[in-house]
């Protein structure tokens, strides 16, 4: 018999690298939608699709994700790229936290494991629904979401549209150098607002016309060689970024799911509220796929209650170990803790109550 | 060392490295050690993805680096579009692509192994475990009982759990020999590994094993593969009344290639 720590290290290994085999094929996807959205996609008129209302924007984005059958792994470049593009965020956070859950495939499995018990498909996607919109709901709080992103993607996101108020239009009547703001000097149109620089489509204040030349036209830009290039350079650049993120979280979560005894966490199974906790904290752990987690689920059935089950079936989508490590990526700690916590309350509150009132 | 110069050579080899490992394993047989097959066909569709995206992205720094020694000189980047998409990085560049390449060349020197009845006695082989209640027609009176797979019978078990239901059934079983600690020398356990996605979550089932008089389960190492011919009683062991397989054959069987089942 093999000394136990070699055992437990093949062990880890071999967990560790199927966690990733099973993972690359999304993260591929979802890096090659980005791209597309990136290369193909006109951000203004994808933006100006969506409601205004961060309710509604959060509940549309919440089920866009229908469109996109990848994991969590695979929607995180693509809720990045819609930030970068501009897009508001409870759209793009509805997005993320619902994609996963939200699509064909996942509520198809879902249906495959638990056909004797359908409530649990029906409550899985109804129970995802609502905290991503409410959550999606929450950021919009903060109207403008740069401090809470990670940097790089902050640099990127279009300056929100200056309003047009008195003050504005007299300004825009007095001469540049008598208005307030900052300006660089040396170039070619003499002294510009430093805002012209950031974007190369940048209209300038002084027009006081709204942008007219989006009629219903295509969302889409027509493929030229030029943009296959630039889909190509940004899939490489995430992969590399992402690919990098996802080796770290499948690493930790390899090396807590040999460390610690599973009987510690299934003991639980029983307790209204313990068997949601022991679920809760199963998710995160075992990172995943959401395409399949239902009939990991399914072997628990016999031992944990049913809203422990559905716990597990709606935040482990949204959150585990992988998936924290990406969204590091878009969102900076403290964000990506707040969503954490509000997932873990709404999904803990809500099956309670299936636990208590319909267990 | 010019690390910039070396960066997109990086990305590309850690792509290109990861597709043909995926490549590799789903050739070699090893896939099946790490995921179900339901998945081999995104596994293979990704590494050819990615090689495909590798082999652009090595075409293309080619060219560039063809061009630069061309014109003698060296661009100020290699590629002027590399640095507009550029604007996203969570580590310094090389990081990502660094541990992507790593983990790919590890994972193509050293094989994943597959787990052991150690596991399986930390994974909670401690009873035949109740598995997925997944379709109660998985009870198919027609399959001859020494047909069924330790899976199947495992299956039938938590559908019908009294034993005495299948006292005298024949059975023929396949699966890897488990010394679980508190048990007598003249009992051990056969067991396999179920997996729904991948090896992050397999978990062990098995039925005990009564040897013959005489016989003692050192005769059998724990991880070596027997098939097991014999018939069902019943027999009380840690205070409970279980199904147990009486052993009339025990037949040293090659480890297969796809040690789970389903």
């Amino acid at each position: 018999m093999q000394p136990a720590l070699t055992n437990q290290l093949n062990n880890a290994f071999t967990v560790f690298l199927s966690l990733l085999v099973e993972a690359i094929p999304f993260l591929l996807l979802g890096v090659l939608f980005s791209g597309l959205l990136l290369g193909f996609v006109d951000e203004r008129k994808l933006v100006s699709r969506i409601p205004k209302n961060p309710l509604l924007g959060a509940l549309m984005g919440s089920l866009i994700g229908f469109l996109f059958p990848v994991c969590e792994c695979g929607n995180v470049p693509v809720a990045r790229r819609l930030l970068m593009q501009g897009v508001p965020a409870p759209f793009a956070v509805g997005f993320l936290l619902a994609a996963p859950t939200i699509n064909p495939v996942v509520i198809w499995s879902t249906w495959v494991a638990f056909r004797d018990q359908p409530e649990i498909v029906v409550l899985r996607v109804v129970f995802s629904l609502i905290i991503a919109t409410i959550i999606g709901w929450v950021f919009s709080a903060q109207a403008d979401l740069r401090p809470l992103l990670h940097p790089s993607v902050a640099r990127a996101i279009p300056l929100p549209k200056p309003e047009f108020s008195e003050k504005k239009l007299v300004q825009a009547n007095t001469p540049l150098l008598l208005q307030s703001g900052t300006f660089m000097l040396g170039q070619p149109g003499g002294a510009v607002p430093i805002e012209s620089l950031l974007k190369d489509d940048w209209k300038p204040l002084q027009t006081g016309k709204t942008d007219k030349t989006s009629k219903r036209s295509s969302m889409f830009h027509p493929v030229s060689k030029e943009r296959l290039r630039l889909l190509l350079d940004s899939m490489v650049q995430e992969l590399r970024e992402l690919g990098g993120v996802l080796v770290i979280g499948s690493a930790i979560a390899a090396i807590i799911q040999v460390g610690v005894p599973r009987e510690l966490i299934l003991n639980l199974g029983q307790g209204p509220v313990s068997s949601i906790l022991a679920m809760l904290l199963l998710a995160v752990v075992v990172s995943i796929c959401s395409t399949v987690d239902a009939f990991f689920a399914l072997s628990f059935a016999s031992t944990f209650t049913s809203g422990s089950l559905l716990a597990f079936l709606v935040f482990g989508p949204m959150i585990d170990l992988k998936g924290i490590g990406l969204m590091l990526s878009i969102f900076k700690g403290r964000a990506v803790i707040y969503l954490m916590i509000l997932a873990a309350q709404l999904t803990f509150l809500m099956t309670l109550v299936v636990n208590l009132y319909l267990g | 060392m010019n690390l910039k110069k070396f960066s997109p050579w990086l990305d590309a080899l850690a792509i290109l490295g990861w597709g043909i490992l995926l490549l590799k394993y789903w050739i070699t047989g090893k896939l099946s050690i790490l995921i179900h097959p339901n998945y081999f066909g995104l596994t293979v569709v990704g590494g050819i993805g990615l090689i495909v995206i590798g082999g652009f992205k090595v075409w293309e720094l080619l060219k560039l680096d063809r061009a630069a020694k061309q014109l003698r000189t060296s661009p100020a980047n290699k590629s002027p579009r590399i640095t507009e998409v550029e604007h996203v990085t969570l580590f310094p560049p090389s990081i990502g692509s660094t541990l992507m390449l790593s983990v790919a060349l590890i994972g193509l020197i050293v094989t994943p192994r597959t787990f052991t009845s150690q596991t399986a006695l930390e994974r909670g082989l401690t009873e035949s475990l109740p598995i997925t209640r997944l379709e109660p027609q998985e009870f198919r009176n027609t399959t001859k009982p020494e047909n069924r797979s330790l899976v199947e019978w495992v299956r039938l078990l938590n559908f019908n759990p009294e034993p005495d239901t299948y006292r005298g059934q024949k059975v023929k079983v396949q699966g890897f020999v488990i010394h679980p600690p508190n048990i007598a020398e003249q009992y051990m356990w056969i067991g396999r590994f179920i997996i729904t996605c991948c090896a992050a979550d397999a978990y062990p089932i098995g039925l005990p094993v009564k040897l013959a008089i005489g016989q003692t389960r050192a005769t059998f190492p724990p991880d070596s593969w027997l098939e097991i011919e014999g018939e069902m009683i019943v027999e009380e062991l840690q205070g409970k009344r279980k199904l147990t397989i009486q052993a009339f054959s025990l037949k040293p069987i090659p480890e297969p290639k796809n040690p789970y089942d389903y």
